[in-house]
């Protein structure tokens, strides 16, 4: 659906299903130089589960018209105030990668407003080389392409898709191609000077699952493991992929979901 | 680990990863129907397009799958879907992005089918096409109107070999926000990947040079996922709700793989074109040697041209490689590795002499295909292109002392020691 927020037009990906805010709603968060495409196999999926499912176009991201927040804070209270415009409470939340670091701020905002948090391929920290961040300035369209074959296992490599027919490779990059051209440096930016993750992380009072990815070059294993050792009562699980384990195991990562949404009261 | 894989290695390898539990090295054939779902939500997952996965080989299968990945990987495109021929793949296209009071416009250059189509078969549906020079982008540009909703044509004409200027033509689609659609086939992706420059959509006969054996009949629809199909006015097919789906929207939801989520949903499920599992392996077989095959084919070719040109009774000879072709200079632009193995030459003699060379080669066949790993020959003009007006023959740039070659991979010197057999018997007609 499109809607006016904040003065600009907004696309919030509804998985098919028109939003009703009487049921629990599902918040996915996407992460750098993405948009609400890259939930493509989850949005439909839980939509037709019964859950209500929001995956919000940041703005100058995918359909989203405005200016590209310049921090991971601005992005929480973009979303925060979203939240409150479309009357959203006890939200579930997921991010992949940097939509982690968003979701992180986002629990030091609402606290209250938050059932649970999920973080698919995330960190409490987001660090990113010189040279991507200096490309993605220069030239996003490279930057593009290096961050679709840096993100994705040998999957990605050997054109192996669950969906029929489709290629991470040329579907990841056309995504990204998307959003407009100045969306991928700020994100970048906004990952690598984001400093609070451990406090946020340890501050996590709400239910947590963490999906990670045993290959991930941007978000690596090692990281994501410390990252969920500072959140108390973490449930883990490590999937054999690469970084966009949305795309890469939707199946796998589908359940993981549905089966941690299962437990929550 | 990302290794980033060149042409050759995805020619071999590209959509299929050997299973764990029985370790088959070839992509195994799928020879299935149907797929048993583990349970009622999951098969509602897969009706519900929330997934990817197989439900039925009219719309999916395994073994088809792994070919339509290979030929995503290779053209460099968001995705693909293959069907059963060249031409449903081209039908599937046009009734996936018209609808009935759409306009169409197309090169005047193409494969008798593809005219046909075009010209007599969608205006019955209410589409219709106007088509003009391909060679000349300011008559595309002029051609366009408010309601054409697609360009297209061949990037290599057949059988006149034209080049399309798809660099140029693609502005001109661009500017106006029209998918821009390409018949790839005499090119394959090894001699040009269209969607490098600004192309939108492929369709390829598989049929040719990618499977490569003449075995097999199938074809692919390829999208780039270049294509900003948000005008809802425009596109409201693939933009706006759809029928099937409760409404389905393919651009939101699916974004660069819109058309090929929604030829799935509707062209696929309402027309059924599928490709058999068996003829995707033997067409992947194929695909596997086509960097090998594209290397001798251009290699032959490049020697029959010297031979011909060279030949007394040869009047005239057509291939882009030569300095001779009109579309010389935007050949050795876009395609700068040999612009396919398709020649054309006039006899001396006329249509009787045509007749005679072509009724005396020995080694070459004479058949209506074109791409295979052995050489053949026909003349378009009393075969192919036979239901074709004389002016609309002249316009497609054929004439009756045309022989067109599909240069295959035998020893260079078995085809000419051939061809000079039917020379032979052209010059006993003359004496």
């Amino acid at each position: 659906m499109i809607i006016n927020f904040k003065g600009a037009k907004t696309y919030i990906g509804t998985g098919g299903k028109s939003l009703d805010t009487t049921k629990k709603t599902l918040c996915f968060l996407h992460g750098s130089g993405q948009n609400h495409l890259s939930f493509i196999q989850q949005a439909r999926f839980f939509a037709y589960k019964g859950y209500s499912v929001i995956v919000p176009d940041m703005p100058a991201h995918g359909f989203s018209d405005g200016n590209p927040c310049k921090s991971i804070k601005e992005n929480a209270e973009w979303i925060t105030d979203l939240l409150v415009d479309l009357k959203l409470k006890d939200v579930v939340v997921i991010g992949h990668s940097q939509g982690c670091l968003v979701a992180l701020e986002l629990n030091r905002i609402l606290k209250s407003s938050l059932e649970a948090l999920i973080f698919v391929a995330g960190s409490n920290e987001i660090p990113v080389n010189q040279f991507l961040l200096d490309l993605s300035k220069e030239n996003p369209q490279k930057a593009y392409q290096m961050m679709v074959t840096w993100g994705h296992g040998i999957d990605g490599d050997m054109s192996i898709n669950k969906w029929p027919g489709h290629y991470h490779y040329g579907e990841g990059s056309n995504i990204m191609c998307m959003n407009k051209p100045t969306a991928l440096e700020y994100d970048l930016h906004s990952c690598n000077d984001y400093s609070d993750g451990i406090d946020a992380a340890k501050n996590i009072k709400v239910p947590a699952l963490a999906v990670l990815a045993k290959n991930d070059q941007m978000t690596p294993l090692k990281s994501g493991l410390k990252f969920v050792e500072l959140i108390k009562n973490c449930e883990i699980h490590i999937l054999d992929c690469g970084h966009f384990l949305p795309s890469e195991r939707p199946m796998e990562l589908n359940s993981i979901i549905k089966s941690f949404l299962s437990k929550l009261k | 680990m990302s290794e980033n894989y060149k042409f050759d290695t995805l020619s071999l390898h590209a959509g299929h990863i050997p299973d764990k539990e029985t370790g088959s090295r070839a992509v195994p054939i799928y020879q299935t129907t149907s797929y048993v779902f583990n349970s009622t939500e999951e098969a509602a997952s897969l009706y519900n397009m929330e997934v990817g996965g197989h439900l039925y080989t009219r719309i999916s299968n395994p073994t088809v799958a792994a070919l339509e990945q290979r030929l995503a990987a290779l053209e460099g495109g968001a995705s693909a879907l293959a069907c059963s021929s060249g031409m449903a793949a081209m039908h599937l296209v046009v009734s996936a992005i018209c609808s009935s009071g759409d306009h169409i416009v197309a090169s005047s250059k193409m494969y008798g089918a593809n005219i046909n189509l075009l010209q007599h078969t969608m205006p019955r549906f209410g589409v219709k096409t106007d088509f003009v020079n391909p060679n000349d982008p300011e008559a595309i540009k002029r051609a366009i109107k408010p309601n054409t909703k697609l360009v297209f044509g061949e990037v290599i004409g057949n059988p006149g070999l034209d080049i399309m200027d798809v660099p140029e033509i693609a502005k001109i689609c661009n500017s106006k926000n029209i998918p821009l659609v390409l018949d790839a086939t005499f090119n394959t992706p090894y001699l040009m990947q269209p969607f490098k420059h600004g192309a939108n959509i492929i369709v390829h006969s598989l049929t040719k040079w990618l499977g490569g054996h003449g075995i097999a009949i199938g074809g692919a629809v390829v999208n780039g996922g270049n294509f900003d199909w948000g005008d809802k006015d425009k596109f409201p097919t693939i933009s706006g709700p759809h029928f099937a789906l409760g409404g389905i929207s393919f651009w939101e939801e699916f974004g660069p793989s819109a058309l090929i989520a929604k030829i799935r949903a509707e062209g696929m499920y309402n027309f059924g074109p599928s490709l058999s599992p068996t003829n995707a392996f033997h067409l992947m077989q194929g695909i596997e040697t086509l960097p090998l095959r594209m290397k001798k084919h251009i290699e032959n070719t490049h020697s029959i041209l010297d031979f011909l040109v060279n030949h007394e009774m040869v009047e005239w000879v057509k291939h882009p490689d030569l300095e001779t072709h009109p579309d010389h200079e935007v050949a050795k632009r876009i395609l700068p590795k040999g612009s396919g193995s398709i020649v054309a030459f006039g006899i001396k003699g006329g249509r009787e002499a045509g007749k005679a060379f072509i009724e005396s080669v020995q080694l070459a066949s004479h058949l209506a295909n074109v791409g295979d790993a052995k050489t053949l020959l026909i003349h378009p003009g009393s075969t192919t292109h036979s239901h074709l007006s004389s002016e609309a023959m002249k316009e497609g740039g054929l004439t009756d002392d045309m022989i067109r070659l599909s240069i295959g991979l035998e020893d260079i010197n078995d085809i000419k020691k051939d061809f000079e057999k039917g020379f032979k018997a052209v010059k006993k007609l003359n004496r």
